[in-house]
C-alpha cells in the first residue's frame, strides 16, 4: 500500500475520533513530522545552517584563540627586564577578554550581541556565529596556551641554540607538538561549540532548532521533531569524534617505538 | 674567540655567577667541572645567551653579543650546543631534525642539507636511522644525533652541557668517542661534564667552578695531579 495514502487514511480516522493503536499512531506522527510536505528538507536545511554556523564560529574561535594564546605566551616568555610595552598592553586586553567571556553565560553574550550591539542586523544567524566564535575563542586560547606551555622548554632552547628565530622555532618545533597534546581538549571544545549553536535559535537564528520548533508549532506535535533533531545532533557528533580519533592516530605516528 | 668579561648572573636574589672573566681561544677544548649548583651550566648557557647575563660582556669573534642590538640568531648559528637531555624534536624524523636549521636559516638548500645529513649520519654510524623518529632510538644514539644536528650548522665552537649525564653507563662511551673525534678534528669545544677521564684525555684546559667562581684552572695533567685550591683537592678526592 502507498504510505502517503495510508497516512491520509489514519489522519482522517484520528480526526473522526477513532482510537489508533500504538503502531498506527507512531506511523502517523512520524510521517507527519518528517515526510508530509517534504518536511525532511527543512531539517536538512536547518542542519546545513547549523553546520555553517559551526564552521564560521570555529574559524573565528581558532583565529582569536591562537592569537590570544600566542600573545599571552610571548608576553610570559619575555626575558626578565626586557619587557615590551606594546606586548604588555595586548596581554592586558587578552586577559580582560578571557575573563569577561569566561565569566558570563553564553546566552547573555548572545542576547547582548543580538539586541544591544547588532540590534539593527537582520541576519541573526551570522550575529550568532560571531557571538559563539568570540565565546569559543576564549576557551580555545586557554587550551592552546596550556598546550604551548606543555612543550618542554628544552625544545625551544634546542631550536634557538641552532640559530632558528622565535617564529620558526614556534612554527616547526613547539606548535606541532603542542597541537598533538591539545587535540583531545580541542576536539571536545569543538563538539561543545557545535551543540552550543542551538542557542542561536533563541536570538532568531534559523538553524536546526528553529525548524524543529516551527514544524512542532504547525503540527501541534513536538515529540518527533525534537527526537529527530536529537538524533541528527548525535549523528553529527559521532562523525566529528570519529574524525578526531583518526587525526589523533595520524599525529601519533612519531610515537612509534 | 670567546671573551667573557665580568660576567654575573643572578636568578632573583640568588647569585649564580659572580664576576667571571675568561678567554677561550680557537681550537681549545675547555672542560668545566665542579659540584652541582656551582654555576657551570649557567656559565655555558650564558655563552650563547640561552641565559641573559645580569652583568658583564661576552664577545664572540669581535662581536659583543651581550649588546641588545646584536642579532643573536646569527651568532647562535655559529655556536653549536648539545644538551643533557638531547632535546631532539620528537615530531620530526632524524633527517628532518638535522636539516631543519640549515635550511631555514638559509645556510643550505634542502638537497644540500640532505646530503650533509647523510654524511654526518655516516660519521656517527647511524645512516640507517635517517627516517626513524627520536623515540625509536636509544639514549646514546639520540645524543650522537644531537651532536651531528649541531654540526650540520657548521659551527665554529661547540658547547656541551653535561652530554653524558642522562645516559645509561654503557652508552657513555659511544658519545664520548664522537666528541673525541670532534676534538681531534680541531673543533673548539667547551664541555661541562662529570667525566673526569674525558677531561684528562681530551681537555686542553680544565676549569674548576664552585659558588659562581672559577676557583682554579690548569692543564689537565697539572690540574688532576697537583690541584692547588683546597676546594679542588676536596672535590677531586671525592670523585676520583
Amino acid at each position: 500500500m502507498d504510505w502517503a495514502q495510508y497516512y491520509l487514511q489514519l489522519t482522517e480516522a484520528a480526526k473522526s475520533g477513532q482510537e489508533l493503536d500504538f503502531f498506527e499512531n507512531f506511523f502517523r506522527l512520524f510521517y507527519q513530522a518528517f515526510i508530509e510536505g517534504e518536511r525532511w528538507r527543512l531539517y536538512l536545511r536547518g542542519m546545513g545552517v547549523t553546520l555553517q554556523l559551526t564552521v564560521v564560529a570555529l574559524c573565528i574561535g581558532i583565529v582569536l584563540g591562537v592569537l590570544v594564546a600566542v600573545i599571552r605566551t610571548a608576553h610570559d616568555q619575555q626575558r626578565l627586564g626586557r619587557s615590551n610595552m606594546l606586548l604588555g598592553v595586548f596581554n592586558g586586553l587578552c586577559k580582560v577578554y578571557t575573563t569577561v567571556i569566561r565569566g558570563t553565560p553564553m546566552m547573555v553574550q548572545l542576547l547582548i550581541w543580538s539586541f544591544v550591539i547588532f540590534s539593527a542586523s537582520r541576519n541573526k544567524t551570522m550575529v550568532g556565529a560571531l557571538g559563539i566564535g568570540i565565546n569559543s575563542g576564549a576557551y580555545v586560547a586557554e587550551i592552546v596556551r596550556g598546550g604551548l606551555m606543555s612543550v618542554d622548554v628544552g625544545q625551544s632552547e634546542a631550536g634557538r641554540s641552532l640559530g632558528l628565530n622565535y617564529f620558526d622555532t614556534m612554527r616547526f618545533i613547539v606548535i606541532p607538538q603542542a597541537f598533538k597534546n591539545i587535540l583531545p581538549a580541542l576536539g571536545n571544545e569543538f563538539i561543545t561549540l557545535f551543540k552550543d549553536t542551538s542557542l542561536v535559535s533563541a536570538i532568531g537564528g534559523t538553524e536546526l532548532i528553529y525548524f524543529a520548533k516551527a514544524i512542532g508549532s504547525k503540527t501541534y506535535e513536538v515529540m518527533f521533531p525534537y527526537l529527530g533533531i536529537a538524533v541528527m545532533y548525535l549523528a553529527a557528533v559521532l562523525v566529528l569524534t570519529w574524525l578526531q580519533g583518526k587525526l589523533e592516530r595520524r599525529l601519533r605516528q612519531s610515537d612509534r617505538r | 674567540m670567546i671573551d667573557v668579561k665580568n660576567l654575573s648572573k643572578s636568578f632573583g636574589d640568588h647569585l649564580v655567577l659572580d664576576d667571571i672573566s675568561e678567554h677561550i681561544s680557537p681550537g681549545e677544548k675547555v672542560v668545566v667541572i665542579g659540584p652541582s649548583g656551582s654555576g657551570k651550566s649557567t656559565f655555558l648557557r650564558c655563552l650563547n645567551l640561552l641565559e641573559a647575563p645580569t652583568k658583564g660582556t661576552i664577545t664572540f669573534e669581535n662581536t659583543v653579543i651581550t649588546d641588545p642590538k646584536v642579532k643573536i640568531d646569527k651568532v647562535r648559528q655559529q655556536m653549536g650546543m648539545v644538551f643533557q637531555h638531547f632535546n631532539l624534536f620528537p615530531n620530526m624524523t632524524i633527517r628532518q631534525n638535522i636539516t631543519l636549521a640549515p635550511v631555514r636559516t638559509g645556510l643550505m638548500k634542502q638537497a644540500e642539507a640532505d646530503e650533509a645529513a647523510e654524511a654526518l649520519l655516516k660519521r656517527v654510524d647511524l645512516s640507517d636511522k635517517a627516517e626513524a623518529y627520536p623515540n625509536q632510538l636509544s639514549g646514546g644514539q639520540k645524543q650522537r644525533i644531537a651532536i651531528v644536528r649541531a654540526l650540520a650548522m657548521k659551527p665554529k665552537v661547540m658547547l656541551f652541557d653535561e652530554p653524558t649525564s642522562a645516559l645509561d653507563p654503557e652508552m657513555v662511551g659511544e658519545v664520548l668517542d664522537v666528541m673525541k673525534e670532534l676534538a681531534h678534528d680541531g673543533m673548539t669545544m667547551v664541555v661541562v661534564t662529570h667525566e673526569m677521564g674525558f677531561a684528562r684525555e681530551v681537555g686542553s684546559r680544565v676549569l674548576f667552578m664552585d659558588g659562581g667562581h672559577i676557583l682554579e684552572q690548569n692543564s689537565p695533567y697539572e690540574f688532576f695531579d697537583h690541584p692547588q685550591h683546597p676546594r679542588t683537592q676536596l672535590f677531586l678526592s671525592k670523585v676520583l
